[in-house]
């Protein structure tokens, strides 16, 4: 069986910065946050009321009011995202329509805003409005399902749930099915829309979401020693997967190649991550690669802004890259974007490969004290070129999600 | 003083196809067919007949949703169940 080198050819992304890697990405590089304060149910009761919210998304650009009233928001993001990385990547119908083109698509919370509304309308008793759309809609595959309703894409067609290592999950999956022969070409990413009262009020009693509601830019501090915790957010990342024959011969722009993915389990506890586990997906990933990790030349943190995480995961950074782990540029995109649980995996991968491509480094913002648990350079200064001089650009991105399900994707420039 | 002229069946069952078919009501006819007319499919039927049971305050039978081809179709459908209830 012919291995194949996997490549990207299209990106779409949804983020509380903007709608568009156009838009998103320039935000990233200036260090804009794009947390605010929920302005759309009574956070009264919450004790955190900020969250990062895709404010510029319309559903109404991308679907007519029937399509919207079938679709769950989560749905719409993942779909919205699916259709700008399509049209980026040049691929036409033909090559759509056809049972070599799959999906694999990731979420934390599926369509938990539509699951809260029936559950509404049942307890309510007879209060709130059914619908017979109910299951169509909340249905945790459903926006994968409606991916390749759109698209015709008859290939595998799967959902990928793993916590916040869902959107890398499904990048993995995905890019192994192209490397395998098991598929031409390859819709992956993730999409969560988890921002609803009932969420918020869950994720309160856990205690670990921020609660510097007076300052919402600046809420979220990964590796920071006054770090309180994440911030939740929304949104969709999502990538198109061909072979690299496939790229080249039909002269698509070529964002990376997907070089390695690296899935464990921590096997520890359902929440409290383990450094072993996260170093062993690392491992895993750099093997899978076939790079060593001198070969790293930026990683984009899991950094979500938690006590725990950011210590674990730079205790697992310095296992695998030893003394080299502090010449690594490391930074958190949630420091802007927030924690969109499945979907960050998805969201994340795009913003490494929006930094091989660009050959620059986004920022972690809000890094303010040092902590002597997390000592490594997490670019604390502003966003700054990609390092040079050691091959073709390499980056990293780890997630590493409740359950300790983590998942580690290595990316490198396609060599000339 | 006039007093307003209380809604008929019919003039019901045309709010609610096109609320739930986001189509504009003065395009329905009688002789509308749901499906090949409006593009409905079979979740739409579902979701109408629930709009029905509340606004006549019926019970539809699953048997009778897939008669519910046209809008006439559906005012007939609604006068029957309409005399059924009373008829308890």
């Amino acid at each position: 069986m012919k291995i194949r080198r996997v490549a990207v050819t299209g990106l779409g992304l949804i983020a509380p910065l903007g709608v568009g890697c156009e838009n998103v990405w320039p935000a990233i590089l200036a260090g804009r946050s794009g947390i605010s304060r929920i302005n759309d149910f009574d956070t009264s009761r919450l004790k955190t009321t900020i969250a990062g919210v895709c404010r510029d998304f319309c559903p109404e650009r991308f679907f007519d009011e029937r399509e919207i009233s079938r679709l769950d928001r989560v749905s719409q993001l993942a779909m919205a995202a699916t259709d700008m990385a399509i049209k980026d990547s040049g691929l036409c119908n033909g090559q759509l329509d056809s049972y070599d083109a799959g999906v694999i698509l990731g979420t934390g919370f599926g369509g938990q805003r539509s699951i809260e509304d029936f559950c509404l309308a049942f307890l309510s008793n007879g209060q709130g409005r059914r619908s017979a759309i109910a299951i169509p809609k909340s249905m945790y595959n459903a926006s994968s399902s409606n991916v390749a309703i759109r698209y015709k894409t008859r290939g595998p067609n799967i959902t990928v749930t793993t916590a916040c290592s869902s959107g890398a999950n499904a990048i993995g999956q995905a890019a192994q099915l192209i490397r395998y022969g098991h598929a031409e070409r390859m819709i992956a990413g993730g999409a969560d829309a988890p921002i609803t009262p009932v969420v918020m009020d869950a994720w309160k009693e856990m205690r670990v979401l921020s609660t510097k509601n007076e300052c919402p830019e600046r809420a979220c501090k990964p590796f920071s020693a006054n770090r309180d915790g994440f911030v939740l957010a929304e949104g969709a990342g999502i990538v198109v997967l061909e072979s690299v024959d496939s790229a080249l011969e039909r002269g698509a722009h070529i964002y990376a190649e997907i070089l390695g993915y690296g899935s464990t389990a921590d096997a520890s506890h359902i929440t409290f991550p383990d450094p072993e586990g996260e170093a062993f997906a690392i491992s895993r990933a750099l093997k899978d690669a076939g790079i060593a990790p001198d070969e790293i030349g930026y990683i984009n943190a899991h950094g979500t802004a938690t006590k725990l995480n950011d210590a674990s995961e730079t205790d697992a950074i310095k296992r695998v890259f030893g003394d080299r782990a502090y010449q690594i540029p490391v930074s958190s995109t949630k420091s802007m974007l927030g924690h969109s649980m499945g979907a960050a995996g998805g969201i994340e991968i795009v913003v490494s490969l929006l930094a091989i491509d660009h050959g620059r480094i986004p920022p972690t913002i809000n890094y303010e004290e040092p902590d002597a648990q997390c000592d490594l350079d997490y670019v604390a200064d502003g966003a700054r070129p990609f390092p040079e001089g050691n091959g073709p650009r390499t980056a990293m991105s780890n997630s590493f999600g409740f359950g300790g399900n983590n998942a580690v994707v290595v990316m490198r420039q396609l060599a000339p | 003083m006039t007093r307003q002229a209380p809604e008929s069946i019919e003039d019901i069952v045309k709010g609610i196809v096109a609320a739930e078919l986001r189509t504009d009501r003065g395009k329905l006819q009688p002789q509308t067919h749901l499906m090949k007319d409006l593009g409905a499919d079979s979740l739409d039927a579902l979701n109408i007949a629930i709009r029905l049971e509340e606004a006549f305050k019926i019970k539809i039978p699953d048997e009778a949703i897939p008669n519910f081809l046209t809008v006439g179709d559906i005012v007939k459908g609604v006068e029957k169940h309409q005399a059924s209830a009373s008829m308890v």
